[in-house]
């Protein structure tokens, strides 16, 4: 136990974090040069103003028409994505291990709200899944990457909140919950994760065009 | 009263008396880690069987465990077991707590880490 | 939960097309393979490829696709449907599809999608249909499967620089007849042709001269009555319209923007100033400027609806009687997500007529009339498809009209076409006009 505790809470962190940041890296640079080399023109017109006021309106719960048509799946997608992303970073627990590793320490969320945002987002995932099986055009769009995908993002919440509870096996279910948490991390630069990383240049480019080019809104 | 209705009596009462007494010793060894300087707790306290602990490990040195630092060196010679470790691991005016929880973490799960051996995992020290 | 196999459409088999039937019997696999990965990797990059995989399958910018929403909510009319049934699948299997896959990749991407860029307002991540549509219209370009009708008016652009086979001589006969015509009513107007140096060249599309003169004759006696310094050229580069855009023939595309823009220098304007029509507008403002890499036009453009707002702005027209009839505005997505007039639309209407009702959604949130994007220039086979495939714009109209709307205003010649087969087809009894169809009919005329 101690061995594989060792192993991954130590060089596996390592190992998720660089393929975390260089993957990411990697893909935005390579990305970048390709645009360079066959779409040149998003160079000319990516517009930093216009680009961050698209970004800006999506970004907001009910900022969009969009938004404002499906009020329970906005919730639902505003609550899931604040939650993966300041959870892991704003968790004690997880701060103590930065602590302990690196002597750094910020602000930390208490564990009973973080306790119950984690099963927010574990029903968010449930909703989804849903979603996926019972909408036709998202069921149209679904492939098996997509449970896989939710499954991953998924994981580290089930298996954080089941050690946190110290439930039967707990201890098996940390080491599994570092590990799930690492494969997160891992998989974000190579599925569709990398939505995280393309987000702002995908909407950016496009409230680019429609507002500095076609003089019109894209929300 | 029967004399012995009295006996059975005070027999019992003393036998009780004595398993108090004896409880009361035997607890002495089973303690909560506690430190002052935690005002408001985050987990529950770390359960410590001072004693066994120490017999399973094979330590036999008090300050192998309550060291005493001066100048940034080890004094062999003293050990701090009257104080509590916040005494000299000060947390600073508007520092969170963080600061003493890694030195606690270092000092108990730093050594299992090193000895393969006791409790590492979050819930192995902090019970619900 | 294996992946949903792509049924085959029997719709695309139904419709006879001579382009696409000859185009797809002279296809074998390994040309279709050689073609895709030529041209993908040619011509396609990081947008490709970023729009690809960062696509998260939610099935958010189903809603924004009048396809989808007048059939039914049918899956396989939502944008990232139709991406699923084309680009996925090409990308999926490296090109190597069969020739029926290209038969249904034709349909989809020229009949069952207008570039109406609506989607981009509904995918969180501003995922471009319209452009992997382009990408698949551009594919089936280079195999050689198009739609006969749009193939037809793309040879007549590469044969004649216009749309409609209009020769040199008739173009210019047209312009004196309606000159002619048009000196009727105000004896001292012009239509100067080849004027060097004047303000404004006037340039249209080519169905004008073709069918709809009076639409010369009308923006003549505009021009006349707010002295306006316009010309129209003698050679051709007069036509602004496009659909080599639509089909994927982009070197050509590039050449019939060329000629307009030298037709432009030739005569020494300061700007173009084009008629109603949306496609055209994107060909000259958007597309077919990019492909010279010119990143705005290199003379500026206008379009009729902000001309009329100037016109209008400066008190240059006068209106004798607003129009007292109700109306509502269509809202061309070319010019309005292509160029943000929705506004100056409006400040035109309310200046012309009495009473203005708005339809829902309006303005960037329009639906698209469902003709745009080459798809009524697919020819009568796609007919029906287009009538069925915007049913929601049949109930969008109904709505209005019920709450008064008598006339709908409709500055583009592609939503003309598109809303009046809609109109006659669901029984819409309401009058379709341009805006110029109405500055004509209320504005001051000299005499
Ligand atoms: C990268 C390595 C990671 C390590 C070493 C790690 C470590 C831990 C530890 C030690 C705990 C405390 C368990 C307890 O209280 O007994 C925990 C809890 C938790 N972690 Fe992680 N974690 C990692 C990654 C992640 C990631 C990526 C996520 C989410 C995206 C995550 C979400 C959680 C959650 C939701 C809890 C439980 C909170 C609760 O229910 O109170 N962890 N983690
Ligand atoms: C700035 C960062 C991010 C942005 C802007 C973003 C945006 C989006 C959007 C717009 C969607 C589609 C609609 C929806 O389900 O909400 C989506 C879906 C999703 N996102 Fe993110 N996301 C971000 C980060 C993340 C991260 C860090 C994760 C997890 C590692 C994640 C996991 C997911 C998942 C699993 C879905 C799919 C839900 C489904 O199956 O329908 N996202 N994201
Ligand atoms: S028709 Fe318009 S909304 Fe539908 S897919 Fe094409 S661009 Fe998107
Ligand atoms: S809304 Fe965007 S991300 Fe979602 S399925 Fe449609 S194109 Fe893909």
């Amino acid at each position: 136990m101690h061995d594989i505790y060792n192993f991954v809470s130590g060089p596996l962190v390592w190992v998720s974090f660089v393929i975390f940041f260089g993957g990411s890296l990697y893909r935005l640079i390579s990305m970048a040069v390709l645009a360079r080399k066959k779409d040149v023109f998003v160079y000319e017109y990516m517009s930093l103003k216009f680009g961050l006021r698209s970004i800006l309106h999506w970004i907001i719960p009910f900022g969009t028409v969009k938004w404002r048509k499906n009020p329970l799946f906005t919730i639902v997608t505003f609550t899931f994505h604040v939650c993966i992303i300041f959870i892991p970073i704003f968790l004690s627990a997880h701060i103590i291990l930065w602590k302990e590793s690196w002597d750094i320490s910020w602000w930390y969320i208490s564990d009973t709200t973080v306790d119950i945002l984690a099963v927010v987002v574990i029903a968010s995932c449930i909703f989804f899944l849903v979603r996926r099986i019972v909408l036709p055009e998202v069921k149209y769009l679904t492939s098996v990457s997509d449970y896989v995908i939710l499954a991953i993002v998924a994981a580290p919440f089930i298996t954080g909140f089941w050690t946190y509870h110290q439930w039967a096996g707990f201890r098996v279910m940390g080491i599994i919950h570092i590990i799930a948490g690492e494969i997160m991390l891992a998989s974000i630069p190579f599925t569709r994760l990398i939505h995280m990383i393309f987000f702002p240049f995908t909407r950016g480019y496009m409230g680019s065009e429609f507002g500095a080019i076609r003089h019109a809104k894209d929300w | 009263m029967e004399k012995r209705t009295l006996i059975i009596y005070t027999v019992i009462t003393l036998i009780g008396f004595i398993f108090a007494v004896m409880s009361g010793y035997s607890q002495e060894d089973v303690t909560n880690v506690e430190d002052s300087a935690f005002e408001k707790k985050m987990r529950p306290a770390v359960p410590f069987l001072h004693d066994k602990h120490n017999e399973t490990a094979g330590i036999d040195e008090c300050n192998t465990c309550h060291h005493v630092y001066e100048d940034g060196k080890e004094n062999e010679d003293d050990s701090s077991e009257e104080q509590e470790c916040s005494e000299c691991h000060t947390i600073n005016k508007g520092d969170n707590s963080m600061a003493l929880v890694k030195i606690y973490h270092l000092q108990c799960k730093g050594c299992h880490q090193k000895k393969k051996a006791g409790p590492i995992m979050c819930s192995e020290c902090h019970p619900r | 939960m294996a992946e949903p196999a792509i049924k085959r459409s029997d719709e695309s088999s139904k419709i006879v097309d001579e382009g696409i039937d000859k185009g797809i019997a002279r296809l074998t696999p390994e040309k279709i393979e050689q073609v895709i990965n030529k041209v993908l990797a040619a011509e396609t990059g990081a947008r490709l490829k970023t729009y690809v995989e960062t696509c998260v399958h939610c099935g958010l910018c189903s809603e924004a696709c009048h396809y989808y929403l007048s059939h039914d909510n049918d899956p396989k009319f939502s944008p990232a449907g139709k991406v699923k049934q084309t680009i996925w699948e090409i990308l999926k299997r490296k090109g190597k599809v069969d020739p029926e896959f290209i038969r249904d990749a034709s349909r989809i991407a020229s009949t069952e999608c207008n570039l109406c860029r609506r989607c981009a307002m509904y995918c969180p991540f501003g995922i471009d249909i319209a452009y992997l549509m382009s990408v698949v219209r551009r594919l089936c370009h280079m195999l050689g499967v198009t739609q006969l009708y749009i193939q037809d008016t793309a040879h007549s652009h590469s044969a004649t620089l216009n749309q409609m086979w209009v020769k040199e001589d008739e173009w210019i006969d047209t312009l004196f007849w309606q000159e002619e015509e048009a000196q009727d009513e105000i004896s001292s107007l012009r239509i100067p042709i080849e004027k060097e140096g004047s303000e404004i060249f006037y340039s249209v599309i080519a169905p004008e001269p073709k069918f709809r003169a009076q639409l010369i004759y009308q923006a003549a006696v505009i021009m006349n009555a707010a002295g306006v310094d316009f010309t129209m050229p003698a050679t051709p580069g007069w036509d602004n319209s496009d659909q080599c855009m639509f089909t994927g023939d982009y070197e050509m595309m590039g050449r019939l923007k060329k000629v307009h823009f030298e037709t432009a220098m030739r005569l020494k304007v300061k700007r173009i100033v084009m008629g109603e029509c949306g496609h055209a507008f994107r060909s000259v403002y958007d597309v077919g400027n990019r492909w010279l890499a010119w990143k705005m036009p290199p003379i500026p453009v206008t379009h009729a609806v902000e001309f009329y707002y100037e016109l209008l702005k400066q008190g240059k027209i006068k209106i004798a009687k607003k129009y007292d009839k109700p109306v509502t505005f269509q809202d061309p997505c070319n010019i309005i997500r292509g160029k943000g007039l929705h506004e100056k639309a409006r400040y035109v209407v309310d200046a012309l007529c009495e009473e203005f009702i708005e339809m829902h959604p309006n303005r960037e949130h329009n639906y698209c009339c469902c003709a745009g994007g080459g798809v009524i220039n697919t020819g009568p086979q796609y007919k029906m498809k287009r009538i069925k495939g915007n049913r929601i714009k049949a109930e969008q109209l109904f709505a209005t009209k019920t709450r008064g709307a008598k006339v709908i205003i409709a500055p583009c010649h592609n939503c003309h076409g598109g809303i009046e087969d809609i109109l006659h087809h669901y029984g819409l009894d309401m009058e379709l006009h341009f805006l110029g169809d109405i500055i004509y009919k209320v504005m001051e005329k000299p005499v």
